[in-house]
């Protein structure tokens, strides 16, 4: 069996490809990432460092549970230094605000769901308790959802720290090398064409983020893929005053105060992805909604000025879940794409049971629900 | 005028962004021809940098403005007639302290005003957006107490304020040499003028005399004659400047004639000439070109202004709605800019049908405006950003990262303007790369070891001025079209009870 080889390589060397490359790195497996541009350059740097149980799909629960636990870990995987730099906040807890009887009455219902599941990380919140955890908070918030273990991290830094902990422990990133075509090799194995020369493991691992079902479509599997560019802004400093990342629950709205004042604006507004240029575009006609949301939360925030925008690119599937798994049929082609702006926090235990999958020979049970099959004709999901 | 609901409506003919020489001239051209013309400038008055605040400082009776205006002289003044005609122009819809923080090459211009914030459209943006002080780079250059020739004069037409103590002006170029006279008419006298230019270059650039370009040479001769006269120290061909001091600057200490000199100093007044501001433009998405003898990047456009988009097939409009006239498409002065402000409103007019057309006149004002540049080019090349600075020296100053760092970086495979920004957040800071990016640019091509055809800029994404979220929130004149609300639709659902147990695989 080419397994038995123990080489692996993977395209993509974002946060999943290097996280998936360090585990198999540290069991012993010669592993190669191809990036088509500097590592890490696209959402793994860009995106807003949330790491959140709060509103997690259900599905995605024990891998999200086992990423935390990693996080709050992170030393043992990059090293003390390197997880010093990812200026990890665990413990500051996100809140998802309810702003009308709506959204109240779906967090109670969301709070009650959660309890029946035995997932018990969100706890509901008064109109009082909202009021005392964000000064500030407008005088319509009815309340909502907290999770208190839940922060965030430096993404630029993390995606650093993985990718030299990736290197040092022997895997080796190509970069500016893009793969162009991908195929079995007689007798096991898959091999992988690139600018610069063919390539050849036993195991390949599509991490290929905002382009990963064209990657798969290389080996001729067609995988439901929306490529998304959401947005963000950041404005200059403030007054520190709120330590907790806010969410909206039916509004564009997440927000968070950096350590130095400045407030990081998210929300999920979409801008214009531009894929094949490997780039995408902020459109302000949009950002409006996620500055009328941050306000309708905090009215007093109307003069902090916004200094910049941008926006990354992410693959989002039909269900909001990523397809982690082998492609159909082919138990050593693996896909692990469509985070659907949720990926930065799941990464190290993605890492960790691909590479669990890869080396002992079958599927780690955290990963059933993302099974690639799972859009397929006459699938039952 | 009419629009389908899906396509927003036009402002006016034209929008021109810049209120200062060029964009008057065009304004008034345009105005007097029919046009409905729309000006935005963030100042409070017209004028632009070389007028700035002229109307008061004429209407002022304090002595202050008194003295400003006597020592900034002729050339300042020469600017109230055209902001007469102006003001008195109908058709023209100026708008004061109005900040352009977008514009898209389809003719869409991003506008702010105190808290209010929204979208105007024309068929044609005229972009007369201005010039901005080259960025040099040098030891001790983000120290208190160091400031560039432009920020000087800037206090002295809007603020009255002039400097006092230990003064030393240093580096290239009109301005310095201006400034430099200005101070002296208002009894200030600078301990040194330190000239990074020297005789070789003035040698060479006799050969670029005209006859039509000699009145700005003829300025700069009486304006070394006059700082003779008032026995300031001058040297020239100065190298290794650097500013030293704790807190703030307190020496400086330079290399001339071969030897190492250094002098206590309060104020350190720099300027390494001037190029064309390009946040506007490259944030527009439209093609650059670099300008080596400049050291800089300038729009690329035709000789009537029309610029060309840079963006991808899908976001390219049918037709390029901007122009691009005065110094924000090529450094000429204050009479080039307004000539080619008329110039440019002649190809607008054109366009839509009306004027008489740009005539061989409006051409020859131009060319004649234009005909001292290579002389000043060559007598004044960028001194204190000739060479790229040292490793310890801060090249970005919002983030203090320096050279150093950066060349690292850039050695470990950042080598290119995106990903060195994303790495290092080079050009993050609040002045959006205004100041670090020629110098990243430089040291990426350094590193490649070439010159380049045209080092890449940072991509520039709106807004390219900070806009409070108060008036993002409530922009208006939105694009229906892009207005719908797209979003990441990840809110979680609930009831999956029965799938709870069932995985798809
Ligand atoms: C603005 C924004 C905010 C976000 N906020 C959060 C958040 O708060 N919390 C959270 O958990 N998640 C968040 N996310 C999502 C998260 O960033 C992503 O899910 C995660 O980074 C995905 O990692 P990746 O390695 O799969 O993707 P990427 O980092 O995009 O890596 C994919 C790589 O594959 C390479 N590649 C593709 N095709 C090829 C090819 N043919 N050859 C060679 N290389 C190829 C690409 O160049 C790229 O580097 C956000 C995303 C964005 C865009």
């Amino acid at each position: 069996m080419t397994r038995q080889n123990k080489t692996a390589l993977i395209i993509g060397a974002g946060l999943q490809g290097c996280s998936i490359a360090l585990f198999l790195a540290k069991a012993g497996w010669k592993v190669t990432l191809f990036d088509k541009n500097v590592a890490g350059r696209h959402a793994s740097s860009v995106n807003a460092g949330g790491l959140r149980m709060l509103l997690r799909d259900w599905r995605e629960y024990p891998l999200a549970q086992r990423a935390m636990w990693h996080w709050a870990n992170l030393d043992q995987l990059v090293g003390a230094a390197a997880a010093k730099s990812c200026e990890v906040r665990l413990g500051v807890s996100q809140i998802a605000l309810a702003l009308d009887e709506a959204e109240m009455s779906w967090a109670i219902s969301r709070a009650e769901d959660m309890a029946r599941r035995n997932l018990g990380q969100e706890e509901l919140l008064s109109r009082d308790a909202v009021r005392s955890l964000l000064p500030g908070v407008s005088g319509r918030a009815l309340g909502g959802l907290i999770s208190r273990a839940d922060g965030h991290a430096n993404p630029a830094a993390a995606t650093r720290a993985f990718r030299e902990a990736c290197m040092a422990a022997g895997a080796q990133i190509v970069q500016n090398c893009q793969v162009q075509g991908l195929a079995p090799v007689g007798g096991g194995g898959w091999r992988v064409t690139t600018p610069t020369g063919n390539h050849e493991g036993g195991v390949l691992v599509n991490c290929g983020g905002a382009w990963g079902a064209d990657v798969a479509a290389m080996a001729g599997q067609a995988l439901p893929l929306r490529t998304v560019a959401p947005s963000m802004m950041v404005t200059a400093r403030v007054q520190p005053f709120l330590g907790p990342v806010v969410i909206g629950i039916d509004r564009p709205l997440s927000f968070k105060q950096s350590a130095v004042g400045s407030l990081v604006i998210g929300g999920g507004i979409l801008g214009k992805p531009c894929p094949e240029r490997d780039t995408s575009f902020t459109v302000m006609d949009r950002m409006t909604q996620s500055a009328a949301a941050t306000l309708e939360a905090f009215p007093a925030l109307a003069h902090a000025p916004v200094l910049r925008t941008w926006t990354g690119l992410e693959g989002a599937t039909p269900d909001g879940i990523p397809f982690i798994g082998p492609g159909p049929g082919t138990p050593d082609l693996w896909h692990v794409f469509g985070f659907c702006g949720h990926g930065f926090h799941l990464s190290p235990a993605v890492g960790e049971s691909v590479a669990h999958s890869l080396v002992s020979g079958s599927l780690h049970p955290m990963l059933a629900p993302f099974g690639c099959n799972r859009f397929a004709h006459g699938a039952n999901a | 005028m009419t629009h389908s609901p899906t396509t927003p409506p036009m402002n006016a003919d034209v929008i021109i962004v810049g209120c200062g020489p060029s964009g008057m001239a065009a304004a008034v051209e345009l105005a007097t021809a029919g046009c409905s013309v729309l000006v935005m400038d963030m100042q409070p008055a017209p004028g632009g940098q070389i007028f700035r605040n002229l109307e008061a400082n004429t209407r002022g009776r304090n002595p202050g403005s008194k003295s400003v205006l006597a020592a900034l002289g002729p050339s300042y003044r020469a600017g109230v007639a055209l902001i007469e005609r102006f003001r008195a122009c109908k058709g023209i819809d100026y708008r004061s302290q109005t900040t352009v923080w977008e514009v898209r090459p389809d003719g869409t211009v991003g506008w702010l005003r105190g808290m209010e914030a929204g979208y105007v459209r024309a068929p044609c943006v005229l972009l007369a957006h201005g010039a901005m002080e080259r960025p040099a780079p040098f030891p001790g250059w983000t120290l208190p107490g160091v400031m560039t020739a432009g920020a000087v004069q800037t206090l002295l037409k809007a603020g009255n304020l002039k400097p006092s103590g230990n003064i030393v002006l240093a580096g290239t170029g009109p301005l310095l040499l201006l400034l430099a006279t200005q101070l002296c008419h208002l009894g200030v006298k600078p301990a040194l003028i330190g000239r990074t230019d020297n005789f070789s270059h003035s040698l060479k650039a006799m050969r670029h005399l005209r006859g039509g370009g000699l009145s700005p040479v003829i300025k700069g001769v009486g304006w070394l004659a006059r700082l003779k006269a008032k026995g300031v120290r001058t040297v020239s061909g100065l190298t290794h400047l650097a500013a030293e001091g704790a807190r703030k600057v307190e020496a400086v200490s330079f290399a001339a004639g071969g030897r190492r000199e250094r002098l206590p100093c309060d104020l350190l007044i720099v300027h390494d000439g001037i190029v064309p501001a390009i946040d506007i433009p490259n944030g527009a998405g439209l093609a650059l070109q670099w300008d080596q003898t400049n050291a800089s990047w300038r729009p690329h456009t035709t000789t009537d202004g029309l610029a060309t988009p840079a963006l991808p097939p899908e976001l390219e409009p049918d037709h390029c709605a901007i122009r691009i006239t005065g110094d924000a498409r090529r450094i000429g002065g204050a009479d080039a800019a307004m000539a080619h402000g008329r110039l440019a409103a002649q190809a607008i007019l054109a366009e839509q049908g009306k004027g008489s057309g740009i005539t061989p006149q409006h051409r020859k004002a131009v060319r004649k405006a234009l005909s001292v540049r290579p002389f000043l080019d060559t007598a004044f090349p960028p001194g204190l950003s000739a060479s790229l600075p040292d490793d310890a020296t801060i090249v970005c100053r919002c983030e203090e990262l320096s050279a150093g760092t950066l060349r690292a970086k850039i050695h470990a495979g950042f080598n290119n303007m995106d990903a060195l920004r994303g790495e290092t957040r080079c050009g993050m800071g609040p002045c959006q790369g205004r100041n670090c990016m020629v110098s990243a640019a430089r040291l990426i091509m350094e590193a490649h070891n070439t010159s380049g055809p045209v080092p890449p800029t940072f991509r520039g994404r709106p807004p390219i001025r900070p806009l409070p979220l108060g008036a993002l929130a409530s922009l208006t004149g939105l694009d229906p079209r892009a207005t719908e609300l797209l979003t990441l639709e990840d809110k979680p659902e609930h009831d999956q009870e029965d799938k709870a147990h069932d995985p798809a695989e």
